[in-house]
């Protein structure tokens, strides 16, 4: 294979995506531009994309509610990164160990089979009854949303490793601990960060849904909170911050992946 | 060696059975074979597809249990994988996410060497299979060919008794696999390793091995036993004399036979 085409057409696709990108803001600028005595739609229900940068100006100065800006996304950070990582350090182990052991996996896969279609932002009320309207109900509902998903992809990633590289290393001598450690972990690892990746999203998301009841802090409160008082402005200034956010945790998440699973893909 | 000439035997298949499944949808995949292996014999085993020659790899190997019967080496049932028989897998065995060399040096550490030990060793054997350049590198980056060399040299770092090869070249192009099939030569003529060597390919048989074992259709059974003489040889040439061509039109109708066999069998299910 070529790779000078490779890269040639992963440059014209960039080109494609910056035109989109700025399509779309083009777009926004000129619904929003008064040419006569008013923009096609009105500020009240989309401001101009210099209004919104005006207000976020405003928001980094002034804070929100008595609260800085940095406040609101520390608190929405820390509450995203408290449960996911978590939920990385628990689903992770025991998908590896259900995928391993045919026993831990008939223990296991009920309740987790259970509750995965189950739409988590239902139980924040029971959640609240169960844990308060502190920080403990909004990091669990969001550990419970990406718990099963990890845990089954890490399952599945396991029972998806090659028979042959795990005959081969039986048969070149090595012990259970060994063909664990260095080829069904690491075999698995480019299926587990795919999900990691899905997780990013599905989290953000949830985070936005534990951030609407019961706290008077976070970016997704802010925005939520201000389309009470029809503050426009704030309302897609914490929605951009919230999409910037999934965006660059997905882009870290990309590069991480990138290299430590360089081989993903690849077969050899 | 030849058969007649006194020797070890390094394996042996006693009277090795394989059913798979049970009741009506079993199929019985060999019959009862019984097989000796001489200690430094390169033994090709060829048949018709599904006549169960990798069951029997594998057997021996000790992925799979037989039915009845058992495969001994040295003597000694099989029971399980084990390090003083290597394999070497068709292709998609290696561990991609490790360099070549750390593929190679797997081996001698599960087997309890040193770091540094192991990696002299994968040294050495990365050299003998012409790959030192690519000590670094990891399989994705190499062609089907030199992966498979990767694989060799990963079978050989253990210095394995018995090497169990399935297949391995099946899946490469005309002009690698022969280039391959002479270093494969050279490689056992100074090593002398015994080898037991599945192929689809007549003539890999006949250039590579002292021992060519024909199988029936399933299930599988031993059709025909020969001992060419082309594996000392050095030259490539040997293919076109005219021995070389006698046997390989003798083992090509007995293997016509059982193709057309195992054909009407597919047909019949």
């Amino acid at each position: 294979m070529s790779m000078r085409a490779a890269s040639g057409r992963g440059g014209r696709s960039r080109w494609i995506n910056l035109g989109s990108f700025l399509s779309l803001l083009l777009l926004w600028v000129l619904v929003t531009t008064p040419f006569g005595d008013k923009p096609l739609v009105a500020p009240l229900f989309l401001p101009s994309p210099l209004a919104v940068w005006n207000t976020f100006l405003t928001l980094i100065q002034n804070g929100y509610q008595g609260k800085s800006l940095w406040y609101h996304l520390g608190i929405s950070l820390f509450r995203f990164s408290l449960a996911f990582t978590l939920t990385v350090i628990v689903a992770v182990p025991l998908g590896l160990w259900m995928g391993m052991n045919e026993t831990v996996k008939a223990v296991l896969d009920p309740p987790i089979e259970i509750s995965r279609p189950m739409p988590k932002l239902a139980l924040l009320p029971l959640l609240i009854i169960w844990f308060g309207i502190g920080e403990v109900a909004k990091v669990v509902i969001i550990v419970l949303a990406l718990f099963p998903i990890l845990s089954i992809s890490a399952m599945q990633a396991v029972r998806g490793v090659g028979r042959r590289k795990v005959q081969a290393a039986m048969a070149l001598g090595a012990s259970r601990g060994m063909i664990f450690r260095r080829v069904i972990f690491p075999a698995s690892l480019p299926g587990i960060f795919t999900s990691v990746r899905v997780c990013i999203g599905l989290g953000v998301t949830m985070l936005v849904g534990a951030e609407m009841i019961a706290t008077s802090a976070g970016i997704a409160y802010m925005a939520m909170s201000a389309s009470d008082f029809l503050l426009t402005n704030v309302v897609i200034v914490g929605a951009l911050i919230m999409a910037t956010l999934g965006y660059s945790l997905d882009l870290c998440a990309r590069a991480l992946e990138n290299h430590i699973v360089h081989w993903g893909g690849k077969e050899g | 060696m030849a058969a007649g000439d006194v020797s070890h035997v390094k394996a042996r298949f006693d009277q090795v059975s394989k059913r798979f499944g049970n009741g009506p949808d079993a199929v019985q995949a060999l019959e009862p074979i019984t097989l000796d292996i001489a200690e430094n014999a390169f033994v090709c085993l060829v048949g018709p597809s599904g006549c169960g020659k990798s069951t029997l790899l594998n057997i021996l190997a000790g992925f799979e249990t037989a039915t009845s019967g058992q495969a001994l080496m040295d003597g000694q049932p099989v029971r399980g994988p084990d390090p003083r028989r290597g394999v070497v897998f068709q292709q998609g065995a290696l561990f991609t996410w490790m360099s070549v060399q750390d593929n190679v040096a797997f081996g001698p550490l599960a087997t309890g060497k040193s770091k540094a030990e192991a990696a002299r060793i994968a040294a050495r054997y990365l050299e003998m299979v012409g790959l030192s350049s690519f000590a670094k590198r990891y399989p994705y980056e190499l062609s089907g060919g030199m992966q498979q060399r990767v694989g060799i040299a990963r079978a050989l770092a253990n210095d394995p008794q018995i090497l169990l090869m399935d297949e391995p070249f099946a899946a490469l192009d005309a002009q690698t696999r022969e280039l391959l099939q002479e270093e494969i030569k050279r490689i056992w003529q100074s090593t002398r390793k015994t080898v037991l060597w599945i192929t689809h390919s007549i003539e890999e048989a006949l250039f590579l091995a002292t021992d060519i074992v024909v199988m029936s259709a399933r299930p599988g059974r031993i059709k025909a036993r020969l001992a060419p003489q082309f594996a000392l040889s050095e030259d490539p040439a040997v293919v076109a004399s005219a021995e070389f061509v006698r046997m390989k039109a003798q083992i090509f109708g007995m293997l016509r036979e059982e193709a057309l066999t195992a054909q009407q069998q597919e047909a019949a299910r």
